[in-house]
C-alpha cells in the first residue's frame, strides 16, 4: 500500500482536512452530550433505591400531609422507619441562585441514605446545633461555602414574621455515591422549622410535605403501598405512595417532549454531517482522478487503491471522533455543575464515549467506500485523459 | 468597478448541483433546529408575557415569587378585597376584586403518566374582571357554591376526564365537569371552580392571591409602594403583565440557552461544511476565475462575487430550513413551567420574529463559510489560474 502517498494526500489540503476533522469532532461531541443527557434522565430512575417509598398527598406535592400520619405509617407492617421531608423553597439572594432545601429528621435521614457520605463535618456536628445544615459538594463549590459558614435564605413559603432572613450554619458537606441523588441540595433539621412555626415567628403551611418511608429488609413494597394508600383512602388527605423509581420518573415526565426533541436533534446532526463528510471524500477522490489513473497504469490493484481511500477517510473521521470524545469528556464537569439539579445522572460514561468513537469510525469506513467504488470502475486511460 | 454578473453565480450553483444541495442542506438543518426552538419560545411567550393587562393588579404575600407560594388568610383577604381604594368598583359599588386559590394538582394524562395541572378556585368577581377575555366554549359555567368545575380548552385533548359530564376527583371530593372554557394566555391550561368549595375539598385554609381592576388614574406602582409597608396587609402588588413575565423567566432562559448552544455548535459544523464545499467548487473553477481576472474584473469583484454566491446559498438554506419548520406551527406541546411546577400547554409559533432571526442566521452562516474561499479566489493571478485550470 502506498503509505507515503496516502499521507501526502492527507496533508495535501490541510485546510480541508482540518475542516472535515472539525465537522466530525462537532458531530461526535454533540452526540455524546445529547446521549449523556438522555441516559442521565434514565439513570436517576435506574439507580433509585428499592427500599425507599415516598408518601405524598394524592392531590400533589404542594399539599402537606397531617403531622399525625407519621406515627400511623410507622406502625404499618414492613415499615422500618419514617422520615419527615419538607420542601423549604428558600431563595439565596436572588431567584437565579436556585437550589433545593429540605427540612428532614437528621438521624433518620442519614440512616435511610446509605449512598450518602458526610465527608466534612459529621452527623453529630449537624445535630449539635438547631440551625445546622449539611450541603452537597457541588453546592459548596458553587457558592464557595465551607463548614462553619452561615447561609442566609429568604423564606418564600415560610417567611419570617419580622421580615428577616433565615440563617443556617453549614455543619457538614456530603458526597453522593448514587446518580439518583444530586450534590446540589441543602438539608436542615425539621425541628428548626417546626419550632420556629410554633413560636409564631414563621408563617407557611404546617404539616409535613412528604414522608420518606424505609422498608424493612425483604419486604414487598406493593403490600406496604396498598396498606398505606387504603388507610387514608377516605381522607382527610388521600395519599399517593410511590417507589423511589416512580417518584423520580414523575419529574422526568414533567419535562414533556424535551427528551424526544433531543433525540431528534441528535439524529438530524448525525445525518447532516454524514452527508457532508461523504461529499468531502468524494470531492477529494474526484480531484485525484488523474493520480488514481497513474496508480492503476503502474499496476496497483483495486484493493490497494480502494484501501488507501478508505484508510484516508477513516483516519480523518477517527481523528475527529477522538477529539470529539476528548472535548465531551472535558466538558463533563462544567456541564454537570450546570444541570445536575435537574439531571443528577448526567455522565459522559465510557459507554457513551465508545459509542461516539465507534460512530466516527463507522462513518469513516462508509464515507471511504463510495470513492473506493468509484476508483474501482475507473479505466486508467479515461482517468489519465479526463483528470487535470 | 465592474461587478461579476450574478448570473455567473447562479449558473455555477446549478452546474455543480450536488455540492450546492449539500451546502444548502447542512445550513437548512441548522436553521431548522434554531427556528424550531425559537418558535417554541415564541409560543410560550404568547401564552404568558404578551397577554398580561396593565390595569389589572395581582397581590401576593410579601416574599412570594409566584401564586403557588403566596398565601392570604381570611382576614387579610377580606381587607384586601374591600379596603383598597385604588381598586375600581362595579355598577353596584362593589369592588372589582377577587380572592383566588391556586394549587398544582396531579391529574392523569391521556398518553400515560400524571402531571401537575393548575387548579384555580375563583370568586364570581373574577369573571367580571376578565370580561370578554374569558368565555365558555362548551357546556356552561360552574354554579357558585357547588362541586362543579370548568376546564380550559387546552386540557381537553391532553388530560383524562376533562370532557363535559366527566368527574374529576380532587383529594376525596368528586367534582363534576360542566363546561369547557376558552381564554387568552395560560388560564386555558387550568381547571376552575368555586374557591370555597375547593378550599374545603383540599383542606386548605388560605387564599393564594387577590386580583383586582385598577381605578382609572391610579397606578399599580404607587399601590405597590403603599402596600409594601402596610401594617394590616403587607403584600406585593404587581400588574398582571409584570406577574406573567416573571413566571416565564426560567423556561425562557432554558429555551434561549438550548437555542444558542445548539445553533452555535451546529452552525460551526455548517460553516465547516460550507467552506469545504466552496473550496472544492473553487478548485474546479480555477480556470474560470483566471478568465474573469484576465478579462479585466478586479480581484475585489471576484471576492464579492464568491461572497455573494455563498450568501445566496445561505439564504436558500435558510428558506428551506424555515419551510421545514412551518408545518410545526400550531402543534401543541407541553412542558413544565418551573416557576410553579405545573404543566403548561403551548403551541409552536413560527412568528415573523422567529423567521427573521433564523434567516439572518442562515445568511451569516453562508457569508462566514464563503469568506476563506472567496478570499483565496481573489488572490489568484490570472496566469496562475489559467495555467492550473
Amino acid at each position: 500500500m502506498p503509505i507515503r502517498l496516502l499521507l501526502r494526500n492527507l496533508f495535501g489540503h490541510p485546510l480541508r482536512a482540518i475542516l472535515t476533522v472539525g465537522s466530525v469532532t462537532i458531530a461526535v461531541f454533540l452526540l455524546c452530550i445529547l446521549m449523556a443527557v438522555s441516559r442521565g434522565l434514565d439513570a436517576a430512575v435506574a439507580q433509585a433505591s428499592s427500599t425507599r417509598l415516598w408518601v405524598q398527598s394524592s392531590v400533589s406535592l404542594f399539599v402537606s400531609l397531617p403531622n399525625a400520619y407519621g406515627s400511623k405509617i410507622q406502625s404499618t407492617p414492613g415499615v422500618e422507619d419514617v422520615v419527615r421531608f419538607q420542601w423549604f423553597g428558600g431563595v439565596y439572594q436572588d431567584t437565579s441562585n436556585f437550589f433545593a432545601q429540605f427540612a428532614v429528621d437528621p438521624k433518620k435521614w442519614k440512616d435511610s441514605y446509605p449512598e450518602i457520605e458526610i465527608r466534612e463535618g459529621s452527623l453529630a456536628d449537624w445535630q449539635k446545633s438547631r440551625t445546622g445544615c449539611i450541603i452537597g459538594e457541588d453546592l459548596a463549590a458553587r457558592f464557595g461555602w465551607k463548614v462553619g459558614d452561615r447561609v442566609p435564605l429568604i423564606g418564600t413559603i415560610f417567611p419570617r414574621s419580622d421580615g428577616s432572613n433565615w440563617e443556617f450554619d453549614v455543619a457538614g458537606i456530603y458526597h453522593s455515591n448514587s446518580l439518583s441523588i444530586d450534590q446540589m441540595t441543602m438539608f436542615f433539621d425539621f425541628q428548626y422549622l417546626r419550632e420556629s412555626q410554633e413560636q409564631n415567628a414563621v408563617g407557611g403551611p404546617d404539616g409535613v410535605g412528604v414522608y420518606l418511608t424505609r422498608l424493612a429488609p425483604n419486604t414487598d413494597p406493593d403490600g406496604v403501598i396498598a396498606a398505606i394508600e387504603t388507610e387514608y383512602e377516605n381522607g382527610p388527605q388521600a395519599v399517593r405512595v410511590t417507589t423511589e423509581a416512580e417518584f423520580q420518573r414523575q419529574f422526568i415526565t414533567m419535562l414533556g417532549s424535551v427528551p424526544t426533541l433531543l433525540a431528534s436533534i441528535g439524529g438530524g446532526v448525525l445525518f447532516a454531517i454524514f452527508f457532508a463528510v461523504l461529499n468531502t471524500m468524494l470531492m477529494a477522490a474526484r480531484e485525484r482522478t488523474r493520480d488514481i489513473g497513474i496508480l492503476k497504469a503502474l499496476g496497483f490493484g483495486n484493493a490497494k487503491i480502494g484501501g488507501m481511500l478508505i484508510i484516508e477517510s477513516l483516519l480523518i473521521c477517527a481523528t475527529g471522533g477522538a477529539v470529539g470524545i476528548f472535548l465531551a469528556k472535558s466538558a463533563e464537569r462544567p456541564l454537570w455543575s450546570a444541570i445536575s439539579s435537574q439531571i443528577p445522572g448526567f455522565e459522559i460514561s465510557s459507554a457513551v464515549l465508545m459509542l461516539g468513537i465507534s460512530l466516527a469510525i463507522a462513518l469513516g469506513i462508509l464515507a471511504g467506500i463510495a470513492p473506493a467504488l468509484r476508483a474501482r470502475n475507473l479505466q486508467p486511460v479515461a482517468a489519465l485523459r479526463l483528470g487535470a | 468597478m465592474a461587478l461579476v454578473p450574478l448570473q455567473y453565480n447562479i449558473r455555477s450553483l446549478l452546474v455543480r448541483s450536488g455540492n450546492t444541495w449539500l451546502c444548502i442542506f447542512s445550513i437548512a438543518a441548522t436553521v431548522a433546529v434554531l427556528a424550531g426552538i425559537l418558535s417554541l419560545q415564541q409560543g410560550f411567550e404568547t401564552i404568558f408575557a404578551s397577554r398580561g393587562r396593565e390595569d389589572m393588579v395581582v397581590l401576593l404575600r410579601t416574599g412570594a415569587t409566584s401564586e403557588g407560594e403566596s398565601a392570604f388568610d381570611r382576614t387579610r383577604a377580606q381587607i384586601a378585597l374591600n379596603e383598597i381604594p385604588e381598586i375600581a368598583t362595579d355598577a353596584n359599588g362593589k369592588p372589582l376584586a377577587s380572592a383566588e386559590l391556586y394549587l398544582a394538582t396531579l391529574l392523569a394524562r391521556k398518553d400515560g403518566g400524571k402531571t401537575n395541572i393548575p387548579l384555580r378556585g375563583v370568586q364570581p368577581a373574577t369573571f367580571a374582571i376578565h370580561g370578554d377575555n374569558w368565555s365558555i366554549l362548551d357546556g356552561r359555567n360552574f354554579a357558585p357554591g357547588t362541586d362543579e368545575v370548568v376546564v380550559g380548552k387546552a386540557l381537553r385533548d391532553r388530560i383524562q376526564n376533562c370532557e363535559v359530564g366527566d368527574t374529576l376527583r380532587i383529594n376525596v371530593t368528586p367534582f363534576r365537569v360542566v363546561g369547557v372554557f376558552e381564554s387568552t394566555g395560560a388560564y386555558q391550561t387550568e381547571v376552575w371552580g368555586d374557591v370555597d368549595r375547593m378550599r374545603a375539598a383540599l383542606d386548605v385554609e388560605n387564599y393564594s392571591r387577590i386580583i383586582g381592576v385598577m381605578r382609572p388614574g391610579t397606578s399599580v406602582k404607587d399601590l405597590a409602594k403603599r402596600l409594601e409597608g402596610d401594617k394590616r396587609i403587607p403584600a406585593k402588588a404587581l400588574s398582571e403583565k409584570e406577574y406573567l413575565s416573571n413566571q416565564t423567566g426560567a423556561l425562557t432562559r432554558l429555551f434561549t440557552f438550548l437555542g444558542a448552544f445548539l445553533s452555535v455548535i451546529m452552525g460551526l459544523a455548517a460553516v465547516f461544511t460550507g467552506t469545504n464545499a466552496m473550496l472544492s467548487a473553487l478548485a474546479a473553477r480555477t480556470h474560470e476565475i483566471g478568465i474573469l481576472l484576465a478579462t479585466g474584473f478586479r480581484p475585489f469583484a471576484v471576492f464579492l462575487s464568491f461572497q455573494l454566491e455563498a450568501a445566496l446559498l445561505g439564504l436558500l438554506g435558510g428558506i428551506i430550513g424555515v419551510v421545514m419548520v412551518i408545518p410545526l406551527n400550531g402543534i401543541q406541546t407541553g412542558t413544565t413551567n418551573f416557576a410553579t411546577f405545573t404543566e403548561v400547554t403551548f403551541a409552536f409559533r413560527t412568528t415573523p420574529y422567529a423567521i427573521t432571526v433564523a434567516i439572518i442566521f442562515a445568511l451569516l452562516l453562508g457569508i462566514i463559510g464563503g469568506a476563506i474561499p472567496a478570499y483565496r479566489a481573489s488572490r489568484l493571478t490570472p496566469t496562475q489560474a489559467l495555467r492550473r485550470g
